[in-house]
């Protein structure tokens, strides 16, 4: 096949010994001629040193406000393949877990109706098809959905929740993260179809402090597993590990509350300063493990820096029995989230996230309006600045 | 148009179930996972408390793929794994097995093929990165060119455990840092260097002024009124250049290919382990753009790769190792400039000052 | 809600967007507060309004545009 554009400086990008996305791109081109102009445009780029995508533009499927994004080509008549670009997210599958007929029959749907191009997964876990115009789109919607599949979240929604492989592959998991992913997403699946909200709003789920999947740093609601009772020491397999490396140095001496000692030969921690870090079960994974007593911190409040600065997840629930209210249904949680939404739809202004509302009105005004109470775990310290607005206490 | 018996349009069929992906392994040790050991860097080994093992071989992946490439991956996972494989959230591919014997003819077919089996470990893990001039446009920089002129370049800590830690690299685009960018060992974020331009006649009829005066973080826009009609104008001396108006406002372009380019973060995490998560740390303010090599942004992160290996103990992660050395070593053993940009004027700035005597001289 | 309320905010939504594309964006939540204002001798609830709504997407009389956050307004080609 003759190459229709020439790209010498993505030629560049298809040496050395990382796989290559200009490769990939071209392979797709091989299955989806029209992919060969975003070759084109994307050379140009490389030239001009500035991208060459049209700002705004609808696409999208009937009665959906969300689930596809619409991007044109600034040159359609030099690059006609790409005139239209549109892209399609997909729930994945919780766990990022598939089998190779649905993928296979997802690569085909690719290359038929759209630019034979895929993102496995977009940053908050959609899978993407790359590539298609509007008057293709609602085949490529018919097509995913016989296979099982719908449109994930995007615009002012709930965004797709995502998960750690947490049960299904990972000992460190304190819930069952999958479940309760698929269960929410179920559950709001209007909430994520239909942009209703002031800005996005997004769920993810870890199953240890390990938090794969960023839920502090990138979720308005992170729930991070955790445990309450002791952890569980096999002495015989500290003392394997001690023989192969120095465990006072590299684990007590790193838990950061320094709650754990030898005494002799065996290790002894002081449960109740235990901040439940991980970093002492993952050197010793064969030695330790969670108590029994499992299930998840809420955080709240995590975004990327636009607008007003980013923000960490600040602690808002240290303990919530997931385990036992995955028995109704997480009803208790569903009333949490239903609260904190009408308090963010009364209160918030547009593209305000959750995290910049409560940093406007206060922990406390939030607190009160969402109806739980104040507790040190929220805070790094009591304040420390003298000006304090005492209220009338009603009761009195 | 000829209308044949119509299928019912499907809609709102919700998530998947995920059981129907998962292995029968995999199925009978739901929540019964023992330990795990990490083989070598493309291969762990999680033992349930069952007995059985399920091994894991880790492949690197560009994350914008064909259908050529997803054809690969399930001839291989059709021929070792039964048809079972996942993804892990930083985009590498996971093949699940469950006989031993067909682990290391699963890599041998992957070398074959041209694929990199690695990322487990103490290793450069695999690039979380963005759209860029791909599919964004809202870009400073490409996404997917500098990670891959970077992940050449660091290609032997993927495949070879040698570092003290982890190293999670991110990239982004621009200030929207879709993924935790803002959180990573290494960040390289896309940054524009100039205001907005505004196009008056364009913004008349694309944009809500309320709210595009909103979008600015630092308040820069004001109503203004251009050729007697609504308008608005943008104070230079106030713009951070985050492109947050063009995200609301079309008709206020940011882009510029002189001055766009790229900036590095440093020592940022997400995990708890150990230390709180924090958020990356600005190492330099700016580097051209220079594809399709990106040479500037790939000797920075090699430089601080090195001098990481050679002065973190083992364990530490990069954000932990410079808490311990403290910044003015971290500038002095780089070799980076430290600048009036590198001191926060921004919203908390107050909070980033050294209120001590403390200084390691 | 009775068929005929529904339709009664039907219009008025319909109404009040059209009377406002290209001066206003009207996101969902800023239609359902209008609404219940207007309603609210009525007892209409937001989940009526939400119905409301969702009908008129449904039938493609209101659609929804992006600028940075989302936002309704009616289809390009009327
Ligand atoms: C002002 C407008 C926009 C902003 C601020 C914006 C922001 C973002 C952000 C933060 C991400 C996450 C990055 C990632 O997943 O890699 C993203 C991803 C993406 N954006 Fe944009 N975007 C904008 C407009 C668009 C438009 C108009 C399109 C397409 C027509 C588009 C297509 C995409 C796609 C395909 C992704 C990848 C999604 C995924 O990976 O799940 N974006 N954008
Ligand atoms: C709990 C409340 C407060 C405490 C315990 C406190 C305590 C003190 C102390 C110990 C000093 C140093 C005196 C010295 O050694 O010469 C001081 C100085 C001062 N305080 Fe306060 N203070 C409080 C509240 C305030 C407030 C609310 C203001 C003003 C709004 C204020 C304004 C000042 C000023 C202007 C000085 C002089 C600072 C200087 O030396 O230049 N203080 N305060
Ligand atoms: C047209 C506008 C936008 C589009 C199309 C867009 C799209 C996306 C997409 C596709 C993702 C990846 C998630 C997914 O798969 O759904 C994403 C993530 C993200 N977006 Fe947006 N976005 C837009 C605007 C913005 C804006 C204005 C901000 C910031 C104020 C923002 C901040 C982020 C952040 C921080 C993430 C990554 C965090 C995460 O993965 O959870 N985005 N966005
Ligand atoms: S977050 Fe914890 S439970 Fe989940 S996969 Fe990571 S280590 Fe395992
Ligand atoms: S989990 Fe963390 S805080 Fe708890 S004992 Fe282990 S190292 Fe210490
Ligand atoms: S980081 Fe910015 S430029 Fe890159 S994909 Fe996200 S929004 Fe687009
Ligand atoms: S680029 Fe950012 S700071 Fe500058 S005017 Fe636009 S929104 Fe404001």
């Amino acid at each position: 096949m003759g190459k229709k554009h020439q790209t010498p400086l993505l030629d560049e990008l298809k040496k050395g010994k990382w796989i290559s996305f200009v490769k990939e791109i071209e392979r797709a081109a091989e299955k989806s001629e029209r992919t060969e102009d975003l070759l084109g445009q994307v050379e140009e780029s490389y030239r001009d040193k500035v991208n060459h995508w049209k700002h705004g533009g609808m696409a999208g499927v009937k009665g959906y406000g969300a689930g596809m994004v619409g991007r044109f080509s600034e040159f359609p008549e030099k690059y006609p393949g790409i005139k239209e670009c549109h892209s399609m997210r997909i729930i994945p599958s919780a766990g990022f877990f598939y089998n190779t007929d649905f993928l296979r029959k997802l690569a085909d749907i690719s290359e038929k109706h759209a630019g034979g191009l895929l993102n496995f997964h977009g940053a908050t876990g959609n899978i993407q098809i790359l590539g298609m115009s509007q008057v293709e789109a609602e085949d490529v919607f018919q097509a995913v959905a016989e296979l099982g599949f719908d449109l994930g979240g995007s615009g002012s929604d709930l965004r797709t929740p995502s998960c750690c492989a947490g049960q299904a592959r990972c000992e460190f998991a304190n819930y069952d993260t999958m479940k309760i992913c698929r269960h929410l997403t179920e559950e709001y699946l209007d909430e994520l179809h239909r942009p209703a909200f002031n800005y996005k709003f997004k769920f993810k789920f870890s199953g240890c402090a390990n938090d794969c999947v960023a839920s502090a740093a990138r979720s308005d609601l992170a729930f991070i597993g955790t445990w309450k009772d002791k952890i569980k020491i096999n002495q015989d397999e500290v003392k394997n590990y001690a023989k192969k490396f120095n465990v006072q140095k590299y684990v007590l001496d790193k838990c950061p509350t320094k709650c754990m000692w030898f005494e002799s030969e065996n290790l002894v921690i002081d449960d109740e300063n235990c901040v439940k870090c991980m970093h002492c079960i993952n050197e010793l994974p064969k030695a330790l493990k969670a108590g029994d007593e499992r299930g998840c911190s809420i955080l709240i409040g995590a975004k990327a820096p636009l607008v007003t600065g980013p923000r960490m997840g600040m602690m808002l629930v240290p303990f919530y029995d997931v385990n036992e209210d995955a028995k109704n249904d997480y009803e208790w949680l569903k009333s949490l989230i239903s609260n904190m939404w009408e308090f963010w739809d009364e209160y918030g202004v547009s593209r305000e996230r959750i995290g910049e509302l409560i940093g406007r009105v206060g922990l406390n005004t939030f607190l009160e309006g969402i109806g739980l109470e104040p507790i040190p775990e929220m805070v790094e310290h009591p304040r420390s600045n003298p000006f304090i607005k005492f209220t009338e206490d009603e009761e009195e | 148009m000829a209308e044949e018996v119509k299928k019912k349009r499907l809609t709102d069929i919700g998530p998947h179930d995920y059981n129907e992906y998962l292995s029968p392994m995999i199925k009978n040790n739901y929540g019964k996972w023992a330990y795990h050991e990490i083989i070598d860097p493309g291969t762990m080994v999680h033992v349930a408390e069952s007995g059985d093992k399920l091994y894991t071989v880790r492949m690197g992946s560009p994350r914008l793929v064909s259908g050529s490439f997803v054809r690969d991956i399930c001839d291989i996972a059709d021929k070792y794994c039964g048809g079972h494989l996942r993804f892990t959230t930083r985009n590498n591919v996971e093949f699940l097995i469950e006989d031993e014997k067909n682990v290391e003819p699963l890599k041998k077919d992957i070398a074959a093929m041209g694929y990199n089996v690695g990322g487990i470990g103490n290793i450069v893990a695999n690039i979380v990165h963005t759209q860029g001039w791909i599919h964004c446009h809202t870009s400073a920089s490409d996404a997917s060119g500098v990670v891959k002129s970077v992940m050449d370049e660091l290609y032997e800590y993927f495949v070879e455990d040698k570092l003290p830690s982890k190293v999670r690299i991110a990239f982004a685009c621009c200030l929207n840092m879709c993924g935790s960018v803002s959180s990573s060992d290494i960040a390289i974020v896309g940054t524009h260097r100039k205001p907005p331009r505004i196009d008056a006649e364009r913004l008349r009829n694309l944009c809500e002024i309320p709210s595009t005066i909103a979008a600015c973080p630092t308040n820069s826009i004001r109503p203004d009124t251009v050729d007697g009609k609504p308008g608005v104008k943008v104070n230079e001396e106030t713009c951070v250049f985050c492109g947050s108006c063009y995200t609301v406002c079309p008709a206020m372009p940011i882009a510029n290919a002189e001055n766009d380019g790229l900036s590095i973060w440093v020592g940022g995490k997400v995990s708890n382990a150990r230390t709180k998560p924090t958020f990356s740390k600005l190492a330099i303010p700016f580097i051209p753009n220079d594809p399709p090599r990106w040479p500037g942004v790939v000797n920075a992160v090699k430089t601080i790769l090195n001098e990481y290996k050679k002065g973190a103990e083992p364990g530490e992660r990069v954000g932990e190792w410079i808490d311990r050395i403290g910044w003015p070593r971290f500038f002095k053993l780089t070799g980076f400039p430290f600048t009036k940009y590198h001191i926060d004027d921004f919203r908390l700035a107050e909070t980033t000052m050294n209120y001590s005597s403390h200084a390691r001289l | 809600m009775t068929d005929e309320t529904k339709k009664k905010v039907e219009d008025k939504i319909l109404g009040l967007v059209t009377e406002y594309v290209g001066k206003k964006r009207f996101k969902p939540i800023d239609i359902v507060k209008e609404m219940e204002k207007e309603f609210a001798s009525e007892g209409l609830t937001k989940d009526d309004i939400k119905a409301a709504l969702k009908d008129l997407m449904d039938e493609e009389k209101l659609v929804y545009g992006y600028a940075g956050g989302s936002f309704l307004t009616v289809p390009e080609n009327k």
